[in-house]
């Protein structure tokens, strides 16, 4: 069974097409990057794995379970870390971990136990107690990803995880999901082709809601004959 | 035995939610001067406006009995603003997203946002009975304890209208937009809600527009309960009850709305 399969997954926005008969199949464990400029349609997808967004054909599978007829199934094994950091600012880090660890039912000792080992995972103990709304960007990003990963989801949707952030902090971000690696399952959208190069087993490139390519970083290459993901992404793209 | 289940981790949710409304809230240095420190400081001002009238003019601008229960509901103007502030937030910086992908139901957002403003609502009005008791002492006017605990229940569909009024806002209207149109709900509260006149003795168009509105209704059943007319009660308390449930009602259709709209 794949960790993640789309079949035909298509999402109107009126006359817009946001995704176009995406077909995907991805493995339990594998790092899955969506490349693409802003508006191809990743960021829908993502909202559509996640439940956040209703296809308008097509379905899509998270170990089995359809994200139309078995929603609640679904959100019980994915979590995600949005494209905003989305957390809540006047609580400490620590209080916003416990949060999401209690909203997804973790009785409070269990989940306590469970904070205390995200925050060494992800090396937050000195900022532990700090209000999250004054963390530098990097911190923040580090929370948003701390703070899906404590529900512990077999999926993880990353959104554009290092969108605003400096070279220092976005090598620190890209440790820690190359840390969890073959873990768990990530989905990472990027329009950075550095990113996807470092990251990902496997490269989707979409283009106007639609998938031009898909294949490991080596594959791409060879089938574009470029020497760099950039390289590839712009044959590709032009056609 | 699996929906005891369902229900217990609702239960979990809505506290827990709530929990972090009341810290965000609690955390926001703004929440105590406008929630605590303004009701507090209107009736010093109307004190001193007071025991600055002559003796010989022999009247009293505000009595004491009157002007507490009309601060106390003006006061929850800001357990509106705060409630709109907290989910206009919580949509702008996506943390909503975030949770729209978790088990919680509209009801858990619902409830885990109207359950801390209630709390935060019942302090004010408690504040506010307290300051307007201590300067009760050198007026010359003792509150009756009932009374005020009467008022405080006669309150709550006041606390409920101005929470209702607070999440249709926040819900309906962006970050920027939502405080300025709650601005217009305090302006209103405050120049037609009898808080600073005696509506009734003023008549005229001015009297029927007042009468038009819950607030004149909220301030008026706090200030007979406090005064202990009770016979006169019953109208103006089941006028602001209704207002309070359409309002409510409105915000909670509103919110699953949007919900659903963002879902889609």
């Amino acid at each position: 069974m794949f960790a993640i399969e789309t079949k035909g997954l298509s999402k109107k926005f009126g006359d817009k097409t946001a995704v176009n008969q995406l077909n995907l199949q991805i493995k339990e464990g594998e790092l899955f990057s969506l490349l693409g400029v802003n508006g191809a349609g990743k960021t829908t997808t993502i909202r559509i794995l996640s439940g956040l967004s209703k296809p308008s054909d097509g379905d899509a599978f998270v170990y089995g379970n359809s994200v139309i007829h078995k929603l609640a199934e679904v959100k019980r094994l994915i979590n995600l870390s949005p494209q905003e950091t989305a957390i809540a600012g006047n609580l400490s880090v620590t209080e916003n971990l416990l949060l999401m660890a209690e909203i997804y039912g973790l009785e409070k000792e269990k989940a306590r136990a469970k904070v205390k080992e995200v925050i060494e995972e992800f090396s937050l103990e000195e900022v532990a107690d700090t209000k999250a709304s004054t963390l530098s960007g990097g911190w923040q990003r580090r929370l948003s990803i701390a703070m899906a990963l404590i529900t512990q989801p077999k999926v993880l949707y990353l959104d554009e995880p290092t969108l605003g952030l400096d070279v220092l902090a976005r090598r620190e971000l890209w440790k820690i999901i190359l840390g969890l690696k073959g873990k768990i399952t990530i989905i990472l959208t990027t329009h950075y082709m550095e990113e996807s190069e470092a990251l990902s087993d496997r490269i989707a490139i979409m283009q106007k809601g639609e998938m031009k390519a898909l294949g490991t970083l080596e594959e791409l290459k060879s089938r574009t004959g470029k020497t760099n993901l950039e390289e590839v992404f712009v044959a590709i793209a032009e056609g | 035995m699996w929906q005891l289940q369902k229900d217990r981790e609702r239960m979990m949710r809505i506290r827990v939610f709530a929990m972090r409304n009341m810290k965000e809230i609690s955390r926001d240095s703004l929440s105590y001067i406008f929630c605590f420190g303004f009701p507090i400081i209107m009736l010093l001002i109307m004190s001193v406006v007071n025991a600055s009238i002559p003796k010989e003019a022999n009247m009293v601008l505000f009595q004491i009995q009157n002007i507490g229960p009309g601060i106390a509901v003006f006061s929850l103007c800001f357990t509106m603003l705060f409630t709109c502030l907290s989910i206009s937030k919580d949509r702008a910086n996506a943390f909503l997203v975030r949770l729209y992908a978790s088990p919680m139901k509209g009801v858990d957002f619902i409830s885990g946002y109207t359950l801390p403003l209630l709390i935060i609502a019942i302090i004010q009005c408690s504040i506010t009975f307290l300051a307007s008791g201590v300067i009760g002492l050198f007026t010359d006017y003792t509150f009756h304890f009932g009374n005020v605990l009467l008022a405080m229940v006669i309150l709550l569909p006041s606390m409920i209208l101005f929470i209702g009024f607070g999440l249709f806002f926040g819900t309906m209207f962006s970050e920027k937009a939502a405080p300025g149109l709650c601005s217009i709900i305090i302006s209103v509260a405050g120049m037609l809600g009898g808080i600073w006149m005696d509506v009734d003795a003023l008549g005229g168009v001015l009297a029927q527009v007042c009468k038009t509105m819950p607030f004149y209704y909220g301030v008026k059943s706090a200030k007979l309960a406090v005064n202990g007319d009770y016979a006169g009660l019953g109208k103006p308390l089941v006028i602001v009850c209704i207002y309070a449930a359409i309002v409510y009602l409105l915000a909670v259709l509103a919110f699953r709305k949007k919900m659903q709209e963002d879902l889609k």
